[in-house]
C-alpha cells in the first residue's frame, strides 16, 4: 500500500471516529438534559417555598411576578425545546451552564472550577498510582507465580477486592479519623492563610480518601493483570523465548508485559474517564470537597444547571479518553491498523 | 554428539506415573541428519524435549541421561541432562512444532533476533553491526533483509517457519532439533523448507534431528533414522537400508503402507491401535498388532540390539534368517 492511500485511509478513519465522538456526547447530554426535568421537584417552586418560609405569605400577584423573574434568571423560560437548543449552544460550545440554582446567582462554571481541581488531583493521582502498582504486582504474580511473595500479594489482593468500597472507606474513616484522631472527620481545605497552610490541609484531607481508593484500585489491577499475564506467560512465544535462553527479566518485560499491557491501557483510559462518577462515594464519605459532593448536592436540590454542568464535563471526559485510546492504540499494538 | 544412555522418563498424572520413554540407548553423530519417526503419541516430541533438556512438570527423568558433547571453534564442550540449558542456542537449538505462534506478535523481527543473540556474542559491536550480520545471514539463506523490519503477523506461514529456522541456526549451533518442521504447510512450501534445512546442514556440517510422522520427509531428508513405537525405538539405522529392508514387523508394515509410483495395489494399513501408555501390554508392545507374534512375544520384552552393523531392532526374531512370511508383509 502506498503512503498516500494509507494517509487517506487514516483521515477517513479519523473523521468517522470524531463523528462518533461528537454523537456520543450529544446523546449523553440530551439524556442528562431531559432526565432532571422529569423530576417531581421544581427548582422555582423550591425557591419560592424557601422565600415564603422566611418572609411569610406573599401576595399572589407578587408571587406570580417573582415566579416569572426566577424562571428567566434560572434559564427556564420558554418551551422545553427552546431551553434545549439554548443549552446545546451555550453549554456544549462555551461550557456556560447558566447560574447555579442552589447557590444563585453564582454561575455553575465558576463553582465547578473551584471544585474540579480537588477531584481531578485526587482521582488522577490515585488512579494512575493504583494502575502502576497493581500492574507491577500483577505481572510478578502472573509471570512468577511460584514465588512466595507473588502468592502472598495475590492473596491480599483477592481478600481486599471483593469488600464493598464504602465498607473499606468507612473502616478507614472510623479507625483513623474517629478512634485514632489522626485525620479530620470532615475535610476542610484552607484556601486562605498562605500556600504552606493550603498544602498541609490539602494533604491532610486527601490521605484517607487516597488510601481507600488505592487499596481497592490496586486490588483490581493486581487481579486483572495477574490473569492477563498468567495467560500470556503460557503462550508459545513466551515458552520459545525461554527455550532460546533469554534472561527471565527480558522475557518478563518485552514478551509478557508488552503483550498484556495492551488491555490494561484501554482499561486505564476507561477508568480515567470515569473519575467523576467514581469520586462521588469517596467524597461523600470523607467529606472531601470535590465535584462528587457537588453532584450529590445538586441532585438533592434539583439544581438542573449544576447537574448538567457536572455530568456534561464527565461525558466529554469519558468520550475524549476513549477517543485518545483509540488513536494511540496502534502505537502499543502494531497489529491494529486504521482501515 | 548426542548420546542417550539408559533413558527412561515418565509423566506424573493423578492416576500415577505414565512411562513415556523406556530404556533408550542410542547415539546421534556429528554431520548427519537423524530422523525420528512414529505415530502420534509414541513419544517423539517427549524424546525431543528430553534431548533439548526441557524437563518441566509433569515430565521427569526416571533414569539415564543425555550427553551433548563435541567441539566448536576448536573448543571441546560437554553437557549432560540438567546442564544442557547452558548450551542453548550456542551448541544446540530448537525449531518448535507450533512455528506459527512462537514469535512475539507485537515486536519487530529484528528485536527478536537481537534477543536471541547472547550478550557475550555481541559485546564488541553496536546494534547496527549485529543487525548487519543478521541481514547478511538472511540474504545468504535467500531471505530478504527487509524481513527484519516486519512483524510476525505480516509473514506467511512458510516465511515464518523460514525465519525461525534462520533464528535457530544463526549462532551456528552444533545440533539443531526440528520438531515437525513442515507440518501444517503445503507440499511446495514443505519442499522449500526441507531444502533449506538440508542446505544449512551441509554448510554447517552439524547435526540435524528431524522429528516427523511423515515417512516421506524421512526418506528425502535423513541419513539415519529411528522408528518409535509406544515409547521406545522399534528400529534404528541408515534410512536407505530401513526403507530397503525393514527388520521390525512394525517398520515392515509401516513401509508397506506407503504409496509407490507405478504400484496400483491397494495399501493395507496396520490393524489395531497403539497401546495406551497408561496400561502397556506385557512383553513386546507391538505384539497385539503383530502378525508374527508368538507366545514369547507377549511375555518377554524384546531387547533393543544391534542386528547388523549399525542396524538396531527390538524384536525377538530380528536377524533370525529370512522367514517365509516376511516378504509377504514387507512388499
Amino acid at each position: 500500500m502506498s503512503k498516500g492511500v494509507k494517509q487517506l485511509k487514516f483521515s477517513k478513519y479519523l473523521g468517522l471516529r470524531i463523528l462518533t465522538w461528537a454523537l456520543t456526547i450529544w446523546i449523553g447530554v440530551t439524556f442528562i438534559f431531559f432526565v432532571p426535568r422529569m423530576f417531581p421537584s421544581d427548582p422555582v417552586e423550591n425557591m419560592i417555598g424557601r422565600i415564603q418560609s422566611r418572609s411569610g405569605q406573599m401576595d399572589p400577584v407578587e408571587m406570580e411576578a417573582l415566579r416569572k423573574t426566577l424562571r428567566v434568571q434560572f434559564g427556564l423560560e420558554g418551551s422545553l425545546m427552546e431551553q434545549y437548543l439554548s443549552f446545546l449552544k451555550k453549554g456544549l460550545l462555551q461550557f456556560d451552564f447558566g447560574p447555579s440554582l442552589m447557590s444563585f446567582p453564582t454561575p455553575v462554571g465558576d463553582i465547578i472550577k473551584t471544585y474540579l481541581p480537588y477531584t481531578l488531583g485526587l482521582m488522577l493521582v490515585t488512579t494512575v498510582m493504583a494502575w502502576l502498582i497493581g500492574n507491577f504486582i500483577g505481572l510478578q504474580a502472573g509471570f512468577r507465580k511460584h514465588r512466595l511473595s507473588s502468592k502472598i500479594l495475590e492473596a491480599v489482593a483477592i481478600c481486599i477486592y471483593p469488600v464493598p468500597y464504602f465498607i473499606v472507606a468507612l473502616i478507614l474513616q472510623i479507625v483513623f479519623a474517629f478512634i485514632l484522631n489522626w485525620f479530620p472527620l470532615q475535610s476542610t481545605i484552607v484556601t486562605m492563610g498562605g500556600f504552606g497552610m493550603f498544602i498541609r490541609s490539602l494533604i491532610r484531607a486527601s490521605i484517607l480518601p487516597a488510601i481507600s481508593l488505592l487499596l481497592l484500585g490496586t486490588g483490581w489491577w493486581i487481579i486483572s493483570m495477574k490473569s492477563l499475564s498468567g495467560t500470556v506467560a503460557e503462550e508459545d512465544f513466551v515458552l520459545y523465548a525461554r527455550y532460546r535462553g533469554l534472561p527471565e527479566t527480558r522475557i518478563g518485560r518485552s514478551y509478557v508485559l508488552r503483550n498484556s499491557i495492551i488491555t490494561q491501557v484501554t482499561a486505564l483510559a476507561m477508568s480515567l474517564g470515569g473519575v467523576f462518577s467514581g469520586s462521588i462515594m469517596t467524597e461523600i464519605i470523607f467529606g472531601y470537597p470535590g465535584v462528587g459532593t457537588l453532584i450529590q448536592k445538586a441532585i438533592l436540590q434539583s439544581d438542573y444547571n449544576m447537574i448538567l454542568g457536572c455530568i456534561t464535563i464527565s461525558i466529554v471526559a469519558i468520550s475524549t479518553a476513549t477517543l485518545i485510546v483509540d488513536l494511540i492504540y496502534p502505537l502499543i499494538d502494531p497489529r491494529i491498523r486504521y482501515s | 554428539m548426542l548420546k542417550v544412555e539408559n533413558l527412561s522418563t515418565s509423566y506424573k498424572t493423578i492416576d500415577g506415573d505414565v512411562q513415556v520413554l523406556q530404556n533408550l540407548n542410542f547415539e546421534i553423530y556429528e554431520n548427519e541428519i537423524f530422523g525420528i519417526a512414529g505415530e502420534s503419541g509414541c513419544g517423539k516430541t517427549t524424546l525431543l524435549k528430553v534431548l533439548y533438556d526441557i524437563i518441566d512438570f509433569p515430565l521427569q527423568i526416571e533414569q539415564g541421561r543425555v550427553v551433548l558433547s563435541g567441539e566448536k571453534n576448536g573448543k571441546p564442550f560437554s553437557y549432560e541432562s540438567g546442564r544442557i540449558r547452558d548450551a542453548w542456542w550456542k551448541h544446540i537449538s530448537y525449531v518448535p512444532q507450533a512455528a506459527q505462534s512462537v514469535l512475539n506478535p507485537i515486536t519487530r523481527l529484528k528485536s527478536q533476533f537481537l534477543d536471541s543473540i547472547p550478550e557475550e556474542d555481541r559485546k564488541n559491536e553496536t546494534e547496527e553491526e549485529t543487525l548487519k550480520r543478521v541481514a547478511d545471514y538472511l540474504e545468504e539463506l535467500s531471505l530478504s533483509k527487509d524481513l527484519l523490519d516486519a512483524f510476525p503477523f505480516q509473514l506467511s506461514g512458510g516465511m515464518r517457519q523460514r525465519v525461525i529456522i534462520a533464528l535457530a541456526t544463526f549462532m551456528s549451533p552444533n545440533v539443531v532439533l526440528a520438531d515437525e518442521p513442515t507440518t501444517a504447510l503445503d507440499v511446495v512450501v514443505q519442499r522449500g523448507i526441507l531444502m533449506m534445512l538440508m542446505r544449512l546442514q551441509r554448510e554447517l556440517k552439524n547435526t540435524l534431528v528431524v522429528v516427523s510422522h511423515d515417512m516421506g520427509v524421512h526418506y528425502q531428508v535423513t541419513t539415519r533414522m529411528g522408528i518409535m513405537y509406544s515409547g521406545s525405538f522399534a528400529e534404528l539405522g541408515r534410512t536407505d537400508e530401513i526403507f530397503e529392508d525393514p527388520i521390525h514387523p512394525y517398520t515392515q508394515m509401516l513401509i508397506g503402507a506407503l504409496p509407490r509410483v507405478g504400484d496400483s495395489r491397494a495399501r493395507v494399513g496396520i490393524p489395531g491401535r497403539p497401546p495406551a501408555l497408561t496400561d502397556p501390554p506385557p512383553g513386546c508392545r507391538f505384539a497385539p498388532r503383530c502378525p508374527h507374534a508368538v507366545k514369547r512375544c507377549t511375555e518377554e520384552i524384546p531387547e533393543f540390539r544391534e542386528v547388523r552393523p549399525g542396524r538396531f531392532a527390538a524384536c525377538h526374531f530380528a536377524g533370525e534368517g529370512e522367514r517365509d512370511d516376511t516378504e509377504a508383509v514387507g512388499s
